[in-house]
């Protein structure tokens, strides 16, 4: 079947099996590789994608014919201009990954939820990313990430 | 906010890392993300028997799926000799594809290889496999009895794999007979496994020479060449192996599996590069595991404390194969680190090893080689005797801890730790946690019937393997690797043996380099995980990293450093002997105004080297003359709700000595996700078989993985011991929290339950154990 | 895992109709609940495809029957092998068949499962009432195209 996906502001139009996962239209079709699989439960948060520019979604869960005519955003599409979004520079500030696999879902994740909530209090952050796995960094460092990036976001408003 | 090193002075900067920018936006290199043109995509059918015999296996049907080109099974590779693999513990070996029989559920029993990752799954699904089921063991006590013998390709008749021990058994013995206090306690370390986010996996293809370029999620990318020569045949000039990034690893991605040897196998047949990525449940269920040991610990001592004795009788269970990746003469690892940190005058240590129907493994799970499961049985011990003794556990600890004054000590079992000062860093642990205002909160909680517990470890770790004339895989020595290029204008590339999955080596190796030559670590580029590129190493385990390569990292650097100097001398015009090292830069001897930096070295040892060798570059190899032994800390306070059972982590200080620190932002991160993992498995982790040998926990519904919501908030602290027999004096420290905080986690909930006399509770510490350790205690207590 | 069955139907048809239907094995097929496919290989074989969920797994799984009526006419036993995505059941279930008078036939069945792989780690209660449903309404679908003849 015929999809068309905008992703990053980029139209996609493929023929994919009907049962192709959006995480499989992006990686395999697209070439955009950022966006990770971790487990087959809908547990891990790896393939988080934001849809629409402000919702998070596991692109696991989610069939490509599902996405038709909407729009994606990957981590690929967060930096603008060669300059790293506030949540990408706050990850690397505060030292928010290690392996780096679990990190684009984190990111997208984050990302939906400062669009949502502005300014999350420790708990709000906590409570957003408990889809999202992390084996190396224990969170800690990824909840000061949030948070940063929020007041950066807050006195600096990035437009996208 | 974190500051930038510089070329004056990058050791022990809390630099950002180098790596962070390609994982930040998507760009990093998993072995999944790599597509090559006419790539297949293999799919493995496995058993759903834990033992059977394999009546027949019928690939017809799936050759008839739309996109399938080949199906092999165990017969296929037995045919080509290459039915078996050495296990890296090198005493036994593992069925690729299942041959004649199944001995654990799961297990691989056929290879599918397709056009397209669904294919390969429709086809796998399409292979029929006729099984007899065979009486199972799930059990390593049942296993112990023989009554079914699982291993009958094996020449020893019997499901005991092996025994080990170490110390004095028959001194032990008196000791513990005459010892005015004994304590014993089995203890049991659950099964449990690593599950990196990133699964295992490869890509196999052959070039048109017949070289094979084999991308895969190793930790030890060396090793697997020298294997997949082993098992092969191919010669190891015609192997590549590449481990681009990794998504963690914590020692589930240091086996050679099954899955690789059938790729190359598929590549080979099909002249077409072949992928496989395994699924979770994959993972979870056939890859190597963590523990599963049963640990009888008994401690003899005066009634004053003193600690005069310790055994421990382990019983092991190793699943179908000894697939425990230890070191060839160490098959329980570092065990015999079980006298903790403690002066313990004899000690005897012994583990005997089981097969069982269950996925093979044991080493894994930022353990360094057992020494987890040593920390847990030491620490735990110490609290049951501290109770028993009713004193303090603190004290009883600090009254028997090897003292500052005792380094180098010599342990009842064998090992020679190389520095130590845990009086201290107890200190700092009591200080900052506030131990004596928390007594005194608990007492008055207890008064209300409120239960809080605080709970201890002051572990002693050893890692760094290895000495080579202990420490070998697969025959090749523990040693590691390091090849330094400085390029003319004055930036340069390190490369070495190890293979980071997380741990930063990127920025800290760059870091080394740039203390030692006083360059700037930004740029010094950092190349891992290349066989054809990097010198020969062990890879990154058991906390090695640092200990070993690292060392490398600063000999090879100050074997550079004196090429230079002989260039320096050249171009101030003085003896090579009047020269000095002296500020990150070469003086002359009392002539501090006459220096040259080494970027001007670099730039003449090019343009102009004079009689020197032209270059700048150097390569070591070490074998280090010891282990290293970092120690800490840990305390855990906890609430626990009598009625539900529920344990809170209200608070958990983790003060580490790991030596000299490189990077203290890496090292907070190292010990914040390792203690993450250790709450894990304290609270919520394992792999549990049914008797009938079923696998219960397949997928991160059921194998849980602490997210964001349940993780503690971790509070860090150090004291620095360097090691005296390192370069740089660094230790290593990625498993010391996971090795260190298990203990602490159960003796605060232990010591939260002691008013109802609870003893012992195995992990994982479940609401449900809690609930029902309460409702069984003694009424009275409560 | 070892879940075991039993229960009992009263069919409105004589013993003689029951026994018929019960040793065709197209008719038997038929009366697996959710069957997809029935391929008969012989007189007491047959093979049959059936939709299957436990808990997040779902899918197809593939039986292979085999028929054991006795010499009596009063016992048929079954032996059932089969599974799908990566786990395997094994069941066997027996019925005693009985005049009940009034024309009616009785079945007294009992059953038994064994489950591996996923399905069995899915857990006990989810895979019991799968495992019931498989065995119990095959024996109900019995009765009820018997009884509306």
């Amino acid at each position: 079947m015929r999809v068309s996906i905008k992703v990053n502001g980029v139209a996609h139009e493929r023929d994919v099996e009907p049962r192709t996962l959006l995480v499989y239209f992006l990686r395999e079709h697209c070439g955009l590789t950022g966006t990770h699989v971790g487990c087959d439960t809908s547990s891990c948060g790896c393939c988080v994608v934001v849809l629409d520019g402000d919702t998070a979604v596991k692109s696991c869960t989610m069939f490509a014919a599902q996405a038709d005519g909407r729009e994606v955003s990957t981590v690929e599409g967060l930096a603008q201009g060669g300059a790293l979004h506030p949540l990408q520079q706050a990850f690397w500030d505060n030292h928010g990954l290690q392996c780096g696999f679990c990190t684009p879902g984190m990111l997208m994740t984050s990302y939906a939820l400062l669009k949502h909530k502005p300014n999350p209090s420790e708990t709000e952050v906590r409570e957003e990313l408990a889809g999202n796995l992390c084996r190396c960094t224990g969170y800690n460092n990824i909840v000061k990430a949030v948070r940063q990036a929020a007041e950066t976001l807050q006195a600096a408003p990035v437009q996208k | 906010m974190s500051i930038e090193a510089t070329p004056k002075g990058s050791m022990g900067v809390a630099m950002k890392r180098k790596e962070d920018p390609r994982f930040l936006q998507g760009k990093g290199n998993y072995v999944d993300d790599l597509s090559f043109p006419g790539m297949l995509h293999m799919a493995i059918v496995r058993s759903p028997y834990p033992h059977a015999e394999i009546v027949n296996i019928d690939g017809s049907a799936a050759l008839k799926v739309p996109g399938v080109k080949a199906v092999i099974t165990g017969k296929d590779l037995e045919a080509a000799g290459l039915g078996w693999l050495p296990t890296f513990h090198g005493y036994d070996k593992q069925m690729v594809l299942a041959i004649g029989k199944v001995l654990f559920q799961y297990q691989e029993v056929a290879a599918v290889f397709a056009e397209s990752r669904a294919a390969a799954a429709d086809g796998a699904e399409a292979v029929e496999v006729e099984y007899k089921p065979l009486p199972v063991v799930a059990d390593p006590f049942v296993a112990k009895q023989d009554e079914v013998l699982l291993r009958p390709d094996r020449e020893a008749k019997t499901n005991h794999i092996y025994h080990w021990e170490v110390g004095d058994k028959d001194k032990t013995a008196q000791a513990l007979g005459a010892a005015e206090k004994v304590i014993k306690q089995r203890i049991w370390f659950p099964r449990c496994h690593p599950a990196p986010l990133e699964p295992c996996g490869c890509v196999a293809q052959f070039d048109t020479m017949g070289r094979l370029t084999f991308h895969v999620t190793s930790q030890a990318p060396h090793v697997y060449r020298t294997a997949i020569t082993i098992v092969t045949g191919i010669p190891e000039d015609k192997i590549r192996v590449i481990s681009p990034d990794i998504g963690g690893g914590f020692g589930n991605k240091v086996p050679v599996y099954p899955g690789y040897v059938c790729a190359i196998v598929g590549a080979l047949k099909l002249g077409r590069p072949v992928k496989w990525i395994e699924s979770r449940t994959e993972n979870l269920t056939s890859t190597g595991f963590a523990r599963d040991y049963h640990m009888d610990v008994e401690i003899g001592a005066r009634a004053d404390g003193t600690v005069t004795a310790l055994r421990v009788s382990t019983t092991a269970d190793h699943g179908a194969f000894d697939a425990a990746a230890d070191p060839t003469k160490y098959p329980a690892g570092m065990f015999g680190v079980v006298t903790g940190s403690y002066t313990f005058p004899v000690a005897h240590a012994e583990v005997d090893a089981y097969f069982t129907n269950k996925a093979p493994g044991g080493i894994a799970y930022r353990c360094s080689f057992r020494v987890t499961e040593a920390s847990y049985a030491i620490e735990r011990g110490m609290d049951i005797l501290a109770d028993e003794l009713g004193m303090d556990p603190v004290e009883l600890r600090r009254k028997n801890f090897v003292r500052k004054d005792q380094f180098p000590y010599a342990s009842a079992l064998g090992f020679t730790y190389d520095s130590g000062d845990y009086h201290r860093t107890l200190d700092v642990a009591l200080e900052k946690i506030g131990y004596q205002a928390l007594l005194k909160e608990q007492a008055e909680k207890r008064a209300k019937g409120e239960l809080m517990g605080i709970g201890f470890s002051t572990f002693t770790e050893v890692v760094g393997a290895g000495p080579s004339k202990h420490f070998d895989i697969l025959g090749i020595k523990m040693f590691d690797s390091a090849e330094i290029r400085i390029h003319p204008t004055g930036s340069g590339i390190v490369r070495a043996g190890t293979k980071s999955q997380g741990q930063g080596h990127e920025t800290t190796w760059a870091q080394i380099v740039a203390e030692e030559l006083g360059l700037d670590p930004q740029n010094i580029m950092v190349e891992e995980g290349d066989t054809d590129t990097a010198p020969y190493g062990l890879g990154t385990y058991a906390s090695r990293s640092t200990p070993v390569a690292g060392a490398a990292i600063a000999m090879a650097a100050r074997r550079i450093r004196e090429r230079a100097r002989k260039v320096a001398a050249h171009l101030m015009e003085v003896g090579e002997g009047d020269v000095e090292w002296k500020d990150y830069k070469f003086q002359v001897k009392g002539v501090p105004a006459k220096s040259v930096t080494m970027k001007e070295v670099a730039f003449a040892a090019y343009t102009n080297p004079g009689q020197n060798e032209p270059g700048l570059e150097a390569t070591q190899y070490y074998d280090p003359p010891n282990m290293t032994f970092p120690h800490g800390a840990y305390v855990a306070v906890v609430d626990v709700d009598r009625e539900t059972g529920e344990v809170k982590v209200r608070r958990f200080l983790a003060v580490d000595d790991c030596g000299t620190v490189i990077n203290p932002l890496i090292v907070e991160g190292q010990i914040h996700g390792g203690l993450t993992e250790g709450f894990a498995i304290a609270f919520m982790q394992e792999i549990q078989y049914d008797k009938d040998g079923n696998n219960l926990n397949t997928n991160f519904t059921d194998y849980l993985v602490p997210t964001s919501l349940e993780s503690p908030k971790w509070e860090t602290a150090n004291t620095v011991t360097p090691s005296p027999h390192h370069p740089i004096g660094a230790k290593g420290v990625g498993e010391s929290p996971n090795v260190g905080s298990p203990a602490a986690f159960v003796n605060a909930v232990i010591d939260a339950l002691s008013p109802f006399g609870v003893r012992h509770i195995d992990m994982p510490i479940t609401r449900d154990k809690v609930w029902r350790a309460i409702r069984d205690s003694d009424p009275a207590k409560g | 895992m070892n879940l075991q069955y039993s229960g009992e139907e009263i069919i409105a048809a004589d013993k003689a109709a029951v026994w018929k239907a019960i040793t065709d094995p197209e008719w038997v097929g038929r009366c697996i609940p959710e069957v997809v496919d029935v391929t008969v290989r012989d007189a007491t074989h047959f093979d049959a495809v059936a939709k299957v969920g436990v808990g997040p797994v779902r899918g197809n799984f593939k039986f292979r029957f085999e028929l054991v009526p006795g010499a009596s006419g009063d016992r048929m036993d079954m032996k059932i092998s089969g599974g799908g995505f990566g786990s395997a059941v094994d069941l066997t279930a027996g019925a005693d068949v009985s005049d009940a008078g009034g024309g009616q036939t009785k079945l007294s069945w009992s059953g038994q499962a064994v489950a591996r792989g996923p399905v069995a780690a899915v857990g006990g209660r989810v895979l019991d009432a799968q495992a019931q449903k498989l065995i119990s309404q095959t024996f109900a679908n019995v009765r009820e195209r018997l009884s509306r003849r």
